[in-house]
């Protein structure tokens, strides 16, 4: 089978993407109000220890990726029922973001048609993305990333006259619970989520790669992401709390001497390609993952099925914007808690126990 | 809808199914039919319109229930 490698620069713009992806229009930090910011900073903290634990296990396994790793520390019958767990995070999480993207089309652009049709054009590209392997992900990111960081950052000067500062105060006021339930949420959605890239980081040059590019990705996404939270928080003030996208509002505000206006068009732009990353690597995560637990020599074939599953499934999934918005803030940190954290934990130990012998004996 | 549906799968057939039979790829012909056969009956059922459940209610009230509001 040919062997598929990207470079680190494109492993960076794929993270970046994967992390600002959904968050940029649903936004973090849920309760914590004008605290979302700091509420963000606590995530990124909270997110830095993990993030170690997981490039520590991509490079203790240079060349494998999630499934490989699972089935070769914790045994074959262990090993396996750990892997489907992962391939229906994998799943769920890709529906759920396809889902975000049909929610934001049917609310701010497309009212009257059918939310099921933007969700296949999503879901469509995705699976041809995957279907064209790992490596056209990669550099569709790279050529990407840089017009959406001039557009972020041209929106994000072009809103200064709205900014009012003090909305930002007053710093605190409702104590620190729930900044810290803030910056839960904010772990969850969207830092620790960059589990799924061990299943990706199988095809990196390098042993140190994987410390540079979850680094290096995660610090600029996290930079990126509180300014954004900055500049949402100045622009709407108290409103944050109550708005399902308040990036898309926040940016619509936007009137530069009554010509320059409605520019919110450049959110909708960077959330479909941030999308359209995060959908596709959820999708090449859970196709390697059945791939590699039915033993099959490619998953390239088993994509178009699954992806039309994925697509399916995200129709389903809610009944309303509103359960979206709870489930996302409210329920999803605990739910993907054990994906996120104590699953990598007990991999990571056995990891280091598996390693510590075979050196041993050799 | 529901002759869309089965007309967009025939195509599928055609364009997945019968490379791999040909190549005698059995494994991932195994795979693929059981997706498909799964995927074309959540197709046809929202065709028709009927209300699949979803995992997200009980997900969320176990966790509501464990963790409080």
């Amino acid at each position: 089978m040919y062997k598929e490698q990207i470079t680190d620069r494109e492993a960076i713009s794929m993270l970046l993407l994967f992390v600002i992806g959904s968050t940029l229009i649903i936004g973090i930090g849920g309760d914590a109000k004008n605290d979302a910011w700091i509420a963000g900073i606590a995530g990124i903290l909270m997110a830095l220890p993990i993030i170690l634990v997981y490039s520590r296990i991509s490079s203790l396994f240079p060349g494998k990726d999630l499934f490989d790793i699972l089935t070769s520390i914790l045994g074959k019958v262990f090993g396996k029922t750990v892997a489907v767990l992962y391939i229906w995070y994998a799943f769920h999480l890709g529906a759920l973001v396809i889902r975000n993207f049909g929610e934001f089309i049917n609310t701010v652009a497309m009212p009257e048609t059918p939310m099921l049709v933007p969700m296949l054009c999503l879901g469509l590209v995705c699976i041809v993305a995957v279907r064209a392997g790992i490596e056209v992900l990669g550099r569709i990111s790279t050529y990407l990333v840089f017009p959406l960081m001039a557009i972020i950052m041209i929106v994000q000067i072009l809103a200064i006259p709205e900014l009012k500062p003090n909305y930002i105060k007053p710093f605190l006021s409702q104590g620190i619970m729930p900044i810290l339930k803030g910056g839960f949420s904010a772990f969850a959605f969207p830092f620790a989520e960059t589990i799924l890239f061990i299943a990706v980081f199988f095809s990196l040059k390098t042993k140190r790669s994987p410390y540079k590019v979850y680094f290096s990705g995660l610090s600029i996404a996290g930079v990126l992401i509180l300014l954004l939270t900055i500049r949402n928080i100045m622009v709407l003030g108290d409103l944050l709390g109550r708005l399902y996208f308040p990036s898309h509002v926040a940016v619509s505000r936007i009137n530069i001497g009554n010509f320059l206006e409605r520019i919110e068009v450049s959110v909708a732009f960077v959330f479909i390609v941030g999308a359209f990353v995060k959908t596709g690597v959820c999708l090449f995560a859970a196709c390697r993952g059945i791939g590699k637990v039915f033993n099959l020599t490619d998953y390239k074939p088993i994509v178009i099925q699954t992806g039309l599953l994925m697509i399916y499934f995200s129709y389903i999934v809610y009944d309303s914007i509103m359960e979206m918005r709870n489930w996302a803030f409210k329920v999803y940190p605990y739910y993907a808690f054990p994906f996120q954290v104590i699953l990598p934990l007990v991999i990571w130990i056995a990891a280091e126990i598996k390693t510590r012998k075979k050196a041993k004996q050799c | 809808m529901i002759f869309l549906v089965l007309i967009v799968y025939a195509v599928l057939i055609l364009y997945e199914f019968i490379p791999l039979y040909k190549q005698k790829q059995w494994p991932e012909f195994a795979a693929n039919a059981v997706l498909g056969v799964l995927s074309l009956t959540v197709a046809i059922l929202l065709s028709v319109e009927v209300k699949i459940p979803s995992p997200s209610k009980p997900i969320s009230n176990v966790i509501t229930s464990v963790f409080g509001k």
